[in-house]
């Protein structure tokens, strides 16, 4: 038996001596936590030798916020809010895998309208927070217009949830039981307006970015990963797809009202910056097929089934409920002893799995190349640390 | 002659000729208001607001001539604190402060960077407040804030410092402690009391209030 | 393929692995730790089954029962088929085998399972602090953790 517990001092220690007379030596580099192109707090450090990237090690923690120890001092309705607050770009998506998991727990039947309703909205959110990335993994790679063009169109995304919900990031929308409000009168006609708006501007993020000459050769067979290193790793998500695996909860155990919609799920060839990229692209597209599908057919009914001052109770036992987030599956493991707080919570986080890639995909290349793969891989870093 | 009518305290204006006094601490005051350089420090959720959104094409930080983010800390003198800080970070924060070019400003944004926010309670990693590191002119509330409300603290920040008003020192703004109910009051009677105020305030009696307004004249 | 098909298929690879009584949603096997690693990788070699994902591992600290509970969630692609499987482990001595050479990804749950919980990895290849500081005593999730620093929410 061998358990031996290190420290990063230790990690990062240099072992190799000069060799020969050229005199190249392995050295480290931080990378973060203060650094423009790492999203947020991410720290990796880089062992390189000269530009050419041979390990990285990732440092975790620089916004760890203790989600999980205050769970276990929450009702279920108060921790949803708390989960706005892990991968703030898909907020309705998060709130949805723990009233899914509750719902499915504390046996909750839910009426069509709700299920209409909270599927479309986070349709409407991975749309945004596709919009993000693609404009935010335009402005690593030194270009600044896909930031605006991106920004532009997903402030009308935001103006239509905020019209029904009140907030413009942090929704706290979906409820164990429900939804918190109804939608507003003008949602449909809206989504509609919108709908029509933005498949143009699409065609448009195609002409600005995905031609550009530069922008293919920052992408195309860089940071490569199959399809058996990244269920290895634990990915899930585009950067799944992208490596070829069709592993899409909406089709596979169809939740909401996926399974009513016809859509496709995207999937990459070469498993590189590209597909990850492209995949995104496509998804918006399927996003907006799915939509136009539903928007028009919003059964009647209650938007709530349980009123929020009644508190929920779980009975004893372990659940374990997911959706799928902008950025991979979002898993949520309860144990609860049958009280209207959990005993344990624990959050299965997308971008948690797949940040770890880098420390595959990563080795061999450049630091620039780098930029590149972690841009592509869209990492929120507070649902990393939770 | 536009800003003299503007920034009207600053300056004096002789009569007869074309000639207006200022003290250099006012010119140069303006000048620092109006070229703030804000340092690229998101750690969370306000990120995406305050440094994306505000700084994007619908709310245009550029107007208020702000916009020119500089991700290294020797090239910025204002610190818009977007997010969470925890412990881990917090000596991070307080060298990318130290390591600013004096004079330096801080707004902080958000729930989480004036009090903890949401992660106040039962959090054994997060900082209660980021002016417990360093000392932060501009709070703006919200979690997290609508872009508009920092516009509102930069503008309000772009005032103090053209007033020279700025907190420079630590410790200037007491935080309010956590305190405990004290005996024979409990949670219900506050409740009871904030529902009665509120019903008070909001309740107005026209003919008194019409009573007190001042009549306009000269019709 | 069915549950009880499942179980039998699971039995037959590892006879310590018993269907556990405790009340769950999916699937879920116990299994002694010294059995851990050679049932993982069986469930993710077998033809049959081919558990390929590692969808979450974590832990739960059980005070009372001076149990650690470890809870590893599988997924098979394949036969769209999910498996828990808990291995319990005392409180007082908490060491379990690393399954890090299965999953790649095992390795970084291990650690963040340390970090929080201080469950101990049998030949992990790099255990160490995730999101603490090196430095940091204690271990937050356990519930007998306690630190001045946090304040209780007030009644």
């Amino acid at each position: 038996m061998s358990v031996n517990i290190t420290t990063l001092d230790e990690r990062t220690r240099v072992t190799s001596e000069a060799d020969s007379a050229l005199d190249t030596e392995e050295y480290f580099v931080n990378m973060g936590p203060q650094h423009p192109a790492t999203h947020g707090v991410l720290r990796m450090v880089l062992k390189l030798d000269g530009e050419t990237i041979k390990e990285v090690i990732p440092v975790l923690g620089y916004i760890h916020r203790s989600i999980e120890k205050i769970c276990e001092h929450s009702t279920y309705r108060q921790i949803v809010h708390l989960t706005d607050r892990m991968d703030y770009l898909s907020s309705i998506m998060n709130n949805w895998a723990v009233s899914l998991t509750v719902e499915k727990a504390a046996n909750i039947e839910l009426t069509e309208r709700i299920e209409y309703i909270r599927t479309i909205v986070a349709e409407l959110e991975r749309i945004h927070s596709h919009q993000v990335a693609w404009g935010v993994m335009g402005m690593d790679l030194g270009a600044f217009t896909p930031f605006l063009y991106g920004f532009r169109d997903r402030e009308l995304v935001t103006d239509i949830l905020e019209e029904t919900i009140g907030a413009r990031l942090t929704m706290n929308y979906i409820q164990p039981g429900g939804v918190m409000f109804d939608i507003h009168p003008n949602f449909v006609k809206k989504v509609k307006e919108y709908i029509a708006y933005f498949r143009p501007k699409l065609d448009e993020y195609e002409d600005l970015m995905s031609g550009n000459p530069i922008i293919q050769q920052r992408l195309r067979d860089v940071g490569t990963m199959d399809g058996e290193t990244a269920l290895s790793y634990g990915a899930t998500g585009p950067v799944l797809r992208a490596s070829r695996v069709p592993y899409d909860l909406r089709k596979i155990e169809p939740y909401g009202v996926y399974g009513k919609a016809d859509f496709n799920v995207a999937i990459g060839t070469a498993g590189d910056c590209w597909d990850r990229y492209y995949v995104r692209i496509e998804e918006m597209r399927q996003s907006i097929r799915i939509i136009e599908q539903l928007i028009d057919n919003i059964p009647e009914g209650k938007f709530m089934v349980k009123k929020p001052a009644v508190k929920i109770k779980v009975p004893e036992g372990r659940y374990y409920g997911h959706v799928e987030t902008a950025r991979g599956v979002l898993g949520v493991f309860i144990v609860s002893q049958g009280k209207d707080i959990p005993y344990r919570m624990y959050f299965r986080t997308p971008n948690f799995h797949n940040l770890w890639c880098t420390t595959a995909i990563a080795p061999g290349g450049r630091i620039g190349d780098l930029v590149a793969i972690t841009a592509s891989l869209d990492l929120v870093i507070p649902d990393i640390d939770r | 002659m536009g800003l003299v009518k503007k920034e009207e305290y600053a300056f004096d204006t002789m009569p007869g000729v074309d000639v207006v006094l200022t003290k250099i601490d006012y010119v140069v005051n303006w000048a620092r208001s109006n070229s703030l350089w804000p340092l690229t420090f998101g750690t969370s959720c306000c990120a995406i607001e305050m440094l994306m959104a505000t700084g994007g094409p619908r709310h245009d930080l550029a107007r208020f001539g702000a916009e020119v983010t500089r991700p290294s800390p020797r090239q910025a003198d204002l610190l818009i604190l977007a997010g969470t800080i925890v412990k881990r970070m917090a000596p991070r924060l307080r060298t990318l402060y130290d390591q600013m070019a004096e004079p330096r400003y801080v707004i902080a944004t958000g729930a989480c960077t004036i009090s903890g926010g949401p992660f106040l309670y039962h959090s054994y990693s997060t900082i209660r407040g980021a002016d417990e590191i360093i000392p932060v002119d501009v709070y703006v509330p919200g979690c997290p804030p609508r872009p508009e409300s920092l516009l509102h603290g930069l503008l309000t920040l772009q005032k103090l410092i053209k007033e020279g008003q700025t907190i420079r020192k630590p410790g200037v703004r007491h935080k309010p402690v956590i305190s405990e109910i004290p005996e024979g009051v409990s949670r219900e009677d506050i409740t009871a009391e904030m529902v009665e105020l509120l019903e008070h305030d909001s309740v107005v009696n026209i003919e008194e209030t019409l009573g007190n307004l001042e009549r306009p004249t000269g019709i | 393929m069915t549950t009880e098909e499942l179980f039998q298929v699971i039995t037959e690879l590892e006879p310590s692995a018993k269907q556990s009584e405790k009340t769950s949603d999916r699937p879920t096997v116990e299994v002694p730790p010294e059995a851990l690693v050679a049932l993982m990788q069986k469930l993710r070699d077998d033809p049959r089954l081919s558990f390929n994902m590692l969808l979450a591992h974590t832990a739960v600290d059980w005070l009372e029962e001076r149990l650690f509970e470890m809870v590893y969630q599988l997924y098979s692609p394949q036969n769209q088929q999910y498996l828990a499987v808990l291995v319990y482990v005392p409180r007082n001595n908490p060491v379990v085998p690393t399954i890090s050479s299965i999953w790649r990804i095992a390795e970084f749950q291990e650690r963040e399972v340390y970090d929080l919980l201080g469950v101990l990895y049998d030949e992990h290849p790099d255990l160490r602090r995730l999101f603490l500081e090196d430095d940091w005593t204690g271990f937050p999730l356990r519930k007998s953790y306690q630190d001045d620093f946090i304040l209780e929410r007030p009644k």
